[in-house]
């Protein structure tokens, strides 16, 4: 059996960048250090992006997977951290197309995701309110897919508008006219009213 | 453009913070005096605030599997660039 990502062999002192380095010559064993430092975050965003959590992993193996066929192509112009998610973003796309191209495809309610509160104090405070958690993440699966990842990325990832704009593969712009139109869209599917009742 | 329709169109940027001097100016010397828009960011700010509760990585965990297929293909090292 496999141990867990992230528990194989690892090389005391190493940074990013000597992981990378091996990487890029063929050491899938820091290949694996490397990525497994962003590894639940990454899986945390496939199960926003994707809604279930049977895609999310089995994205999330693609993910991997690209990332180290394409290493040796990694000029380091971005963060791996940002060059790691861009990735995760396409596929999640391309499963989302995949899946809309099944005809009887199963829908994905937001019951599906079973996600934590976050440790953040007051936010969670928002979020123990059940009905509120249950109305965003109905309205976050019903937005289109480019809004939901420009929401996604910025609102709960919480990633700069920089960063989450090179991610999306857009020009900050675009990736801003994106969150705005994302924006409107939840405020609209729960309603201001609710939204003020909850204190925020 | 009427300070109105104007302060609608940038109630995002306002929360992003990327409304500075005369622009921040204008959006709050608006936002103040319109029901409409002063209610119109109490909701925007009350919607990213939720999301923000939506939660972080903490408690989600990658599954073990996550380089299976990785290892698979290691034997073989890095393929051929595909995006970078």
């Amino acid at each position: 059996m496999w141990p867990l990502a992230g528990q194989r062999t690892k090389h005391p002192g190493d940074t990013e960048a000597s992981l990378i380095a091996r990487a890029k010559a063929g050491d899938s064993v820091a290949f694996e250090q490397l990525s497994s430092a962003y590894a639940d975050r990454i899986f945390m965003l496939l199960l926003r992006l994707l809604g279930a959590r049977g895609d999310a992993e089995d994205v999330a193996q693609e993910v991997m997977l690209r990332a180290w066929r394409a290493i040796g192509a990694f000029r380091g112009k971005s963060s791996y951290f940002t060059w790691l998610y861009r990735i995760a973003v396409n596929e999640a796309n391309r499963a989302l197309q995949r899946r809309a191209r099944r005809p009887a495809s199963v829908p994905i309610g937001p019951d599906e995701l079973q996600l934590p509160a976050s440790g953040l104090v007051d936010p969670a405070l928002h979020a123990e309110n059940r009905e509120l958690r249950a109305a965003l993440m109905r309205a976050l699966h019903d937005l289109p897919s480019e809004l939901r990842t420009a929401i996604v990325l910025r609102d709960i990832e919480g990633l700069s508008t920089e960063d989450a704009a090179e991610i999306a593969g857009l020009g900050q712009a675009a990736f801003k006219s994106r969150l705005h139109k994302a924006r409107l869209r939840m405020r609209e599917a729960i309603g201001d009213d609710a939204l003020l009742a909850s204190g925020g | 453009m009427d300070d109105h329709r104007w302060t609608q169109q940038r109630i995002s940027q306002y929360f992003d913070s990327e409304l500075t001097g005369h622009g921040r100016r204008r959006f709050d010397r608006h936002a103040q005096r319109c029901a409409e828009c002063s209610r119109a960011v109490r909701a925007m700010r009350a919607l990213i605030y939720a999301m923000q509760g939506l939660g972080g990585p903490a408690g989600v965990h990658a599954p073990a599997t996550i380089f299976s297929r990785v290892r698979l293909a290691g034997a073989a090292g890095p393929g051929s660039p595909e995006q970078a």
